[in-house]
């Protein structure tokens, strides 16, 4: 209604303003132009433009948004100013008089908060039925302060109580006591099977192209499973169906553009984006030409396609491909690529009943070469995963939702090869392949039982087959413990059965309210997990094994539990929510000493099976509006591993067991051109085994560690990160750009990355050899790595 | 592989290093470290006893000589007695004729302040290296430009095939972390009979002694277990450091026990690096 005034008052005005100065479009001495909206490039008609230093003079634009303005003393300022849009102030000179002016108006902009809350509820965290579930804006992710400048997603969720990181500079996620391998990261629907670019530094995802994230820390919907700690659905953007739009920057290390608009008509869009690094053409500038001849990059593209069928029918095809290469001297490469592209289609078969079928195929795969005329050789692995997954939802009144589906998975892990080279002496190694089929049922229903009492039930049920072609081994033992106890082996054909397991994941959650700002929720969640990674380390690698469940390997599982209080105050200005959780996993694996996965047909021989639990309290309060928003956490966790063959068959803390864990994100907003972030990060220090003593053996010292595991800690970990960003004065004009200056590690703390329990030669921790001469000195030493003491980092966005 | 992730980390990453202060727990008790090596060469059969010390313990290593050693071949009466010399600090076979001999198993008993420590292992046949050759490499990755040895032998062995070769450099042993050559089966043996090129860049002049074991697989996985350790930099991308597997037992008493009982036949081979070549 508001806009149907406008535009008569527009018209109206323009027929009067018309009427009155009819004036030539190219009359000497008058200012011709046009105003349009920035998001859509629709005319706004009933702009007011006037001169900044005579406002008396002003005019509105026609129904076209066109205006004709007669000029003053030049140069002079120019505003163009619409309700609901930001004010444009322009300086016009006298050349400007020549040529016909285009401004384009932003929608006044709220805060993404702001923006949710449209999405979302004012008091969502109140009356929902969701525990341990997180979502942060991508407006507020970007405006979080980053490593190198690069906005990053998995290292902004580390940012939310229960999720834990490996350590600096890392974006490998532990969520409530659960190790990486155990979240499920995926793109649209399709699972990522390594979502870290260079080492876990990076994560895979260019925020241009994402729309949104959902964390859940668990508590899940039976519709998704797999993974035992989290779900992390990150939903790439769509298209819009006016015109064409894009954004991008150029940072420090990288730089990436996403365009987007319509495809052949507004029935259908395109989204396209992409990011690369050039940390090579910076190795080129070095001086040490060892450096020179070195590649290092890394890559990601995506694309989305959005489709409208009917009334009743959309059609979405979205698709990531992201690469790293490291090079040296160009005998060695060592690359790794995602790709993973799914489909889906919605119906909406009537207004309560709803249809959803999803396909999707994500494949990862690495290659390692070496160029060496002796032992040269080519080391490659590729594994994928291939689903498809249908869903029914039918709303019954308001108080009953109810869904149901299916979702079948085919595992497909290639054989681990290693070719020689050409003349190579060096002999071929090829593991056998690995193959799994997952079939689920799920239903679920959302009842509101009261006003007050509301549950949701769900029930997935899994069926997994190991299945052929491959190869299983007989051991003489009960356990398998060494290749020399292999007695057979069974050869099996394509798809042929070689273990079974099945799995009933219960999923119940209750919400009681209180009043219309307390609420209690409690939730219980079962979760199997029938794929993992077979690694001792903390840190994910490109090459990390993956392994599925089999004969010898069971599925792993968790039951968790959790009971929260929610509370809104100040008008759903503020959240604070309190949560604890307990959770018992079954059957996770470690690896025994110095095991060999990378090669070895015979995993099973190398792991050792155990179990676990967690608990732990988040605590959260968040500002979702106003000019300050952000968020203070505290969390107080425990994880502990129990593993025959481990720290004696003792209780363990795993090295991301962070008792206190305390974080704060802010970001204020000074003017439409200034705002600045800042982020405080505190947490214990990882569990870690330190040395006890030393001892000589083979003519070398040795540290002597205690048989314990992580008995020992690091020093805690704090650091304070710091963005400011600037924007350009809006002067209407479409190219819209911005300035970001960020400092990671603001005050320099030198948090240990590694201690290196190592002789010091010289008392010099850098001694060598070949260069400082003789030893005259050697004693016991501790070394400790630290990485990015106060990094700064500058990135320009745009928009266009 | 481990110096290839190092590298990359290291030109990859902004990372700076300090030595620092750490307070680490002390060692709870005594903790003897054995290292017995029994070879068909009687100069290389030796028993050394010592005490691990606490991390920051700059005084003189412990070395055990109050102790009584032995070499027995379980299911034969035959019992090689070891004693003290103090000018090696080490215990020496009382008859220097009393070598290993390939077939045997041989059990090594060390018995201390009433405990008493057993490890066992089979003598294996060594290889044949059939020559030694050296030639003069321009710089490659991960090697200096220099003279390169390249080692020629056979391995007929169907099992068994674990191998250490130590390299000694104008009578200087090679024993750095970098310097643990140890190989396997598990990319073929191939490259032992085409040219097994040792990884150092020698100069002419050098006179280059090797030294080729074939060892039981307790043994080679213990060794693979100690470089492993003198790699990890205990960081995010090494494992949980842990203490080799001893392949010593404690069969009498309650203590903790660390080192090795090697039992390998040893291959001698030297070359010498000429100035005309």
């Amino acid at each position: 209604m508001r806009l149907q005034v406008r535009f008569f008052l527009a018209w109206f005005l323009s027929i009067i303003l018309l009427s009155i100065g009819n004036v030539s479009a190219r009359e000497s001495g008058v200012l011709s132009g046009e105003v349009l909206d920035v998001s859509n490039s629709e005319p706004l008609p009933g702009t007011n433009i006037y001169w900044e230093n005579d406002v008396s003079t002003g005019v509105v634009a026609d129904l076209d948004g066109k205006f004709q303005i007669k000029s003053v003393s030049l140069p002079a300022r120019l505003v163009v100013s619409y309700l609901g849009f930001e004010k444009s102030i322009r300086t016009i000179t006298q050349n400007d008089l020549d040529k016909p002016l285009r401004f384009f108006l932003k929608p006044e902009e709220m805060s993404l908060d702001e923006i949710i809350i449209i999405e979302r509820r004012p008091d969502e965290q109140v009356k929902n039925l969701e525990t341990g579930k997180a979502t942060i804006p991508m407006e507020t992710i970007r405006n979080i302060p980053a490593l190198f400048g690069e906005v990053d997603l998995l290292r902004s969720l580390q940012l939310l109580p229960g999720v834990q990181t490996a350590g600096e500079g890392t974006t490998g996620l532990f969520v409530r006591g659960g190790s990486n391998d155990q979240n499920l990261i995926q793109i649209d629907g399709a699972p990522v099977y390594n979502a870290s670019h260079f080492f876990g530094f990076f994560s895979v995802f260019n925020p241009d192209a994402l729309d949104q994230v959902k964390l859940y820390k668990g508590n899940m919907p039976a519709s998704f499973g797999g993974r035992l700690s989290s779900l992390i659905d990150v939903s790439l953007k769509s298209g819009n169906n006016e015109q064409i739009h894009g954004e991008g920057g150029i940072g420090s290390i990288s730089s990436r553009l996403t365009i987007d608009g319509p495809l052949f008509s507004d029935k259908s869009t395109f989204v396209i984006s992409a990011r690369r690094t050039y940390a090579d053409v910076f190795l080129k500038l070095s001086s040490d030409e060892d450096l020179q001849n070195n590649k290092l990059n890394f890559h990601d593209l995506s694309g989305k396609f959005s489709f409208v069928l009917g009334e009743k029918d959309k059609l979405t095809i979205s698709s990531y491909e992201g690469a790293d290469f490291l090079g040296l001297d160009e005998s060695f490469g060592l690359g790794w690529m995602n790709w993973v592209s799914s489909a889906q289609w919605n119906r909406n078969i009537s207004e309560k009943a709803f249809f959803d079928l999803q396909t999707y195929h994500s494949k990862y795969n690495y290659r390692v070469e070496f160029d060496d005329p002796d032992n040269g050789f080519e080391w490659k692995n590729k594994l994928s995963e291939t689903g498809v997954k249908g869903q029914w939802t039918l709303l019954r009144g308001e108080s009953v939702q109810t869904y149901w589906g299916f979702h079948s998975q085919y595992y497909r892990f290639a054989p681990i090869e290693l070719v020689p080279a050409a003349n190579s002496n060096i002999q071929p190694i090829s593991t056998s392949p690995k193959n799994g089929v997952l079939n689920n049922l799920f239903a679920g229903m959302t009842y509101e039982i009261s006003p007050k009492l509301s549950t949701e039930a769900g029930l997935r049920w899994g069926f997994y087959n190991q299945v052929g072609k491959g190869v299983d081994y007989i051991y003489s033992t009960e356990l398998p413990e060494s290749s020399d106890d292999i007695t057979d082996s069974i050869q099996y054909n394509s798809l042929e059965n070689i273990k079974f397991y099945q799995g009933l994941e219960p999923r119940i959650a209750f919400r009681y309210l209180i009043n219309d700002q307390f609420s209690v929720k409690t939730a219980y969640n079962r979760n199997f997990q029938y794929v993992q990674i077979a690694s001792n380390s903390s840190a994910g690698l490109p090459i990390d094994r993956w392994i599925l469940a089999g004969t010898y390997v069971p599925p792993i599982r968790v039951d968790q539990v959790s009971v929260g209080l929610f509370h809104n105050f100040d008008e759903n200005r503020w959240e604070f929510s309190v949560e604890g959780y307990y959770k018992d996993f079954r059957n996770i694996i470690d690896l025994k000493n110095g095991a060999n996965v990378l090669f070895n047909d015979n995993v099973e021989t190398e792991i050792l099976v155990g179990n676990g639990w967690a608990y732990g309290a988040e605590f959260l309060l968040r500002k979702n509006i106003g000019k300050t928003t952000g968020w203070l956490a505290y969390t107080w966790s425990r994880t502990w591993r129990k593993i025959e063959g481990i720290s004696e068959g003792q209780s363990y803390n795993p090295r991301y067991d962070r008792p206190n864990d305390i974080t704060l994100v802010l970001n204020h907003e000074f003017s439409p051109s200034w705002s600045a972030g800042l982020t405080f990060v505190y947490t214990t220090g990882q569990a870690v085994s330190f040395p006890i003593g030393t001892y000589v053996a083979d003519n070398q010292v040795f540290p002597l560690y205690s048989d314990l595991r992580n008995e020992d800690r690091y020093p805690n970990y704090h650091r304070m990160d710091a963005s400011v960003t600037w924007k350009n004065a809006d002067k209407g004009r479409k190219w819209r750009g911005s300035w970001n200056f960020s400092i990671y590690n603001l005050y320099g703390r030198k948090n240990p990355f590694a201690y290196e329990f190592r002789q010091i030669y010289n008392d010099d921790i850098n001694y060598d050899q070949e260069t400082d001469g003789p030893i005259v000195s050697s004693r016991p030493g501790t070394v400790m790595t630290y990485l990015f003491t106060f990094l700064p980092s500058i990135t320009y966005n745009f928009r266009f | 592989m481990k110096r290839l992730w190092i590298y990359l980390l290291a030109i990859s990453l902004f990372s700076c290093q300090d030595e620092v202060d750490l307070p680490l727990a002390t060692i709870d008790g005594v903790v003897p470290v054995i290292e017995g090596t029994w070879t068909e060469w009687n100069s290389y059969n030796v028993v050394r006893i010592s005490l691990a010390q606490n991390y920051f313990d700059t005084t003189d290593r412990q070395i055990i000589s109050e102790a009584r050693v032995f070499i027995t071949i379980p299911g034969t009466e035959k019992i090689i007695p070891f004693s003290y010399r103090p000018e090696s600090f080490s215990f020496r076979p009382v008859n220097p004729r009393d070598v290993a001999k390939v077939g045997e198993i041989y059990q090594l008993f060390v018995e201390w302040q009433g405990k008493v420590f057993s490890a066992k292992g089979l003598m294996l046949e060594a290889p044949t290296v059939d020559s030694l050759t050296y030639e003069f490499q321009e710089e490659r990755l991960f090697r200096e430009e220099g003279y390169y040895i390249k080692v020629y032998g056979k391995i007929p062995f169907e099992e068994d095939n674990n191998y250490r070769i130590r390299v000694i450099e104008n009578d200087t042993l090679k024993n750095d972390r970098d310097d643990y050559l140890l190989f396997d089966d598990t990319f073929g043996l191939k490259f032992f009979e085409e040219g097994l090129e040792l990884g150092y860049a020698f100069e002419p002049g050098d006179r280059v002694g090797l030294e080729l074991y074939r060892m039981n697989r307790d043994m080679f996985d213990y060794l693979s277990q100690l470089v492993n350790l003198l790699f990890s930099d205990g960081g995010l991308f090494s494992p949980p450091p842990q203490n080799p597997d001893t392949n010593i037992k404690v069969i009498r008493g309650e203590s903790e026990v660390l080192g090795f009982f090697l039992v390998s036949p040893v291959l001698r081979e030297n070359i010498f690096i000429r100035v005309d070549k």
